[in-house]
């Protein structure tokens, strides 16, 4: 009997230890199914629409979630008229680690999409990339639309191109300025709001009338804040902040010791320490911006996602009562400065993100094929507002899809398509698509027309800088350069954050100098001389 | 039977004999500490191989076995960098703060929980207080961020009705508050849960001591003194050597979470955000490596002493 009993506890031991192990090894089976799946497919005589394409997808972003593939309308007809199917790898909100634990076990998806820069430059060079020259004759979108100075400039310095793009475009775009709350400005008798004095002395007078108001909210991470930067003098954008390099003729220079930057810290300060800006400004969330700007608690808001915060809180003031709500106004500057040379907001021709084709992917020229049906008339019309017939029916002669009757009625529903059908947007034809709706927005009155739409088109997109030549320039992060940039970061953000809770002018600047130091210590004119070098060579690409 | 073999394990005869022939007499009780065994061995030894990682140039592509070695390269880099001292600092005065009023909150808790005679009451808090530990730190560092906001943050606005101060308190970005906003709210959140390991202690205590001694004629706070604590001191000993050890986890989610703004990293940078920061976010997986096992060398050391102190009084874990 005792045997027995010891026999069962044998057998429960090691039923417990070998489902430990299966476990642990499940997660290495998955993998290599996945590549399994993949549908093989003829890669020479590949013709879309008769061959069937299967391929994996896998999105670099913690938040970045795929819908599953032929569950809606627009997949389910990619499926039916394309033999396309995309099989989705998850993030699982862990993208860093997903994509780490991808390279690791050699067990790469067919596609990666997500931010050019790092992570493209570490696979390429690792020989982890099919280069997509080969293709871009043969398939004549991406071409036509994306232009041969763009694909240039996505180019790796091997001269080939890897990077598929996503957004990219011809025109400038962007979201960032400053919105103005129109009953507090009404009630204050709508003063000049042009230059800095302007601003300053407005957002007294708001403190001193509704000091339950914040006078100016400068959004998340303080963005509105490196506005200030941007007026203080012509040709500066936001841009130098976040590369933390200003041009200067030919070469970059110093961040801390300029004397534009220097004074715009200066005034950020004062407006800082006279609770002109919201005092949470580093700290708060998106959660806590939008409370404020939604009550209508703000005089001024300005960051950079003004056109897409700003259209909610606009619809929610203005249904309590139509004369209040924001107005998007053209960005503040300096006194002397020509304000059609202040830019809040950047754009490059590069867009967004890219996608790139891996060596596991069995048909590459399949992929390439889709993505380049994608991004022309077609495809852009399918997955941006679906199949024919529902939202819109014919075309204009530029192709633009016409509105039907339901696209105006049926808003809620059409919204949940359309934030579905972006998780399968990975080719954005900008110019495309804008031109489309803007197409569609002309045929409507003005009072019915989108409060984005318009605050994009009368001023966030004609303050918007091209700054195709600043991309990519800076360092990989492991590498000598790209460490003594991760110092310079820490340097940049922790003085930035200091200077706003200085208590006078000398301190602002006595922090800078200290700032300045630290970074020569660290290694900055080397970073710099680095980032001039790739400012240059793209600069180079570009009149190639 | 079963005392048939109970004695034959504990036989002075058995002790001779070889260690296989002790374990399968002991079979069943091995049986039950084999799974454990697998899963320390799997989780925990069998991943070690990679701090060897910290002394190479690890290569994610080419993997261990194709990245050069590079000896010490890692270590001396973080000894020289100029964040070294300020982040060695900064984990040591959090954790000692911790130590010194995260440790003993729920011992003092859970006496004054013994010392509560309704009973629905008791229950009660110690349901309320041990919620909060199942929250995680996202949920708890906003809650933090909405209370302590300087606009609309309900304790400016109670501090300013109670006419204690003329402005709000910018409670997140002046360095000074941030050590004591962290250790609060990490006893918040803690000391319930924490708790209930020295309550089960307490409740072991044998009652008639305590009746004896209200017959001596002792009051309340002497029947803590003199048994309630020396009850549990063994408990205390035990997770006092375990605090000890982990010194330098000075905290990772509750500070990345509450020390947004980069004013606060004088004072809130330690050794698992600097980690986190600067090597898994740059991908720079060897001085990751290398500063985790600087940190886990110093914490068996640490262990070590806690436990020869410890024996000395003569409770050690091993």
């Amino acid at each position: 009997m005792e045997i027995n009993k010891k026999s069962m506890f044998l057998i429960l031991a090691l039923m417990l230890s070998m489902s430990v192990l299966f476990s642990a090894c499940s997660k290495g089976d998955e993998a290599s199914n996945q590549n399994k799946v993949v549908d093989q497919g003829d890669a020479g005589n590949f013709i879309l629409g008769e061959t069937p394409l299967n391929f994996s997808f896998y999105g670099n972003y913690d938040w970045y979630t795929m819908n599953p593939w032929g569950q809606d309308p627009a997949t389910k007809w990619i499926q039916e008229n394309k033999k396309v199917t995309v099989e989705a790898i998850q993030s699982g909100g862990t993208a860093l680690q997903k994509f780490n634990t991808m390279i690791a076990s050699g067990k790469l998806p067919d596609v990666i999409w997500g931010d050019r820069g790092t992570d493209v430059e570490k696979l390429r060079m690792a020989g982890k990339l099919v280069p997509l020259d080969a293709y871009l004759d043969k398939y004549p979108n991406l071409k036509k639309w994306a232009g041969d100075k763009t694909l240039n400039m996505l180019r790796s310095e091997d001269g080939k191109l890897y990077q598929f793009p996503n957004w990219y475009t011809k025109r400038p775009m962007g979201n960032g300025g400053y919105a103005i709350n129109n009953k507090i400005y009404k009630d204050l008798g709508s003063p000049k709001l042009e230059t800095f004095d302007d601003l300053y002395s407005y957002l007294t007078l708001v403190k001193e009338k509704y000091p339950k108001v914040v006078p100016f909210e400068v959004g998340l991470s303080g963005q509105g804040i490196d506005f200030l930067y941007a007026g203080m003098s012509e040709d500066r954008t936001v841009g130098h902040l976040m590369n933390r390099a200003i041009p200067d003729g030919n070469v970059l220079k110093s961040l801390f010791s300029d004397p534009v930057y220097r004074e715009s810290m200066v005034f950020a300060n004062k407006l800082f320490k006279e609770k002109l800006i919201t005092q949470d400004a580093i700290t708060q969330t998106r959660d806590q911006v939008k409370e404020k700007i939604n009550k209508g608690m703000v005089a001024i808001y300005g960051d950079f996602t003004t056109t897409v915060m700003g259209t909610e809180a606009n619809s929610i003031l203005k249904a309590k009562d139509p004369e209040d709500g924001y107005t998007m106004i053209w960005p503040f500057h300096k006194e002397g400065v020509d304000p059609k040379k202040v830019w809040v907001n950047e754009f490059d021709s590069l867009g967004w993100n890219v996608s790139v084709i891996t060596t596991a992917a069995k048909n590459p020229e399949g992929i390439f094929a889709y993505l380049d049906w994608l991004t022309g008339e077609e495809g852009e019309r399918i997955i941006f507002w679906g199949p024919e017939g529902t939202y819109w029916k014919g075309t204009s002669e530029s192709g633009a899809p016409l509105y039907t009757e339901t696209y105006a009625n049926d808003v809620e529903e059409r919204t949940k398509l359309m934030a579905i059908w972006d998780t399968f947007q990975w080719a954005g034809n900008t110019t495309f698509i804008d031109e489309s709706k803007s197409v569609n927005e002309m045929n409507l009155p003005e009072d019915k027309r989108d409060w984005a739409t318009v605050s994009q088109t009368n001023v966030a997109w004609k303050t918007s800088f091209d700054a195709t030549e600043f991309g990519n320039i800076n360092p990989l992060p492991d590498s000598d350069e790209g460490i003594i940039m991760q110092q310079i970061a820490d340097i940049a953000d922790q003085v930035r954050a200091k200077a706003l809770f200085a208590k006078d002018e000398q301190e602002v600047i006595a922090l800078l100098d200290k700032a300045e130091q630290d970074a020569q210590n660290a290694g900055y004119e080397k970073l710099l001389k680095f980032q001039t070098q790739k400012w240059q060579e793209n600069i180079k690409k570009i009149n190639e | 039977m079963k005392k048939d073999s109970m004695a034959a394990v504990m036989s002075h005869k058995d002790r001779k004999k070889s260690f296989w022939v002790r374990y399968i007499a002991q079979i069943d009780l091995q049986l039950m500490v084999i799974p454990a065994l697998v899963l320390i061995f799997i989780f925990s030894y069998l991943p070690m191989y990679g701090v060897l990682m910290s002394f190479q140039d690890y290569d994610i592509f080419g993997g261990f076995f194709h990245s050069p070695w590079v000896g010490f390269k890692h270590f001396k880099m973080f000894f020289d960098s100029p964040d070294f001292w300020n982040v060695m600092r900064n984990t040591i005065v959090i954790s000692f703060l911790r130590l010194l009023i995260g440790f003993p909150a729920p011992i003092i808790l859970a006496i004054i929980l013994n010392e509560v005679a309704h009973i629905r009451f008791k229950k009660v808090i110690q349901t309320i207080s041990y919620l909060p530990h199942f929250l995680s730190w996202v949920i708890v560092s906003g809650l933090a961020m909405s209370i302590l906001a300087t606009e609309n943050g309900s304790l400016n606005i109670l501090l300013e009705k109670f006419n204690l101060i003329n402005e709000p308190i910018n409670f997140l970005s002046i360095p000074n508050y941030f050590w004591g906003i962290l250790i609060s709210t990490g006893v918040w959140k803690e000391i319930g849960f924490s708790a209930i390991i020295y309550i089960a202690a307490i409740a072991g205590i044998n009652p008639e001591v305590y009746e004896a001694a209200s017959i001596d004629g002792a009051t309340r706070l002497k029947k803590i003194m003199y048994i309630t604590i020396p009850g549990i001191t063994g408990v205390i000993i035990i997770f006092m050597i375990l605090a000890v050890g982990d010194i330098l986890s000075a905290g990772f989610e509750d500070i990345l979470l509450l020390a947004k703004n980069p004013v606060l990293q004088d004072v809130s940078d330690v050794i698992d955000t600097y980690v986190y920061r600067v090597g898994i976010k740059n991908s720079r997986f060897s001085y990751a490596a290398a500063v985790g096992l600087f940190k886990s060398i110093i914490s068996i050391a640490l262990l070590t002493i806690a436990n020869a102190v410890a024996r000395k009084i003569g409770r050690s874990l091993w």
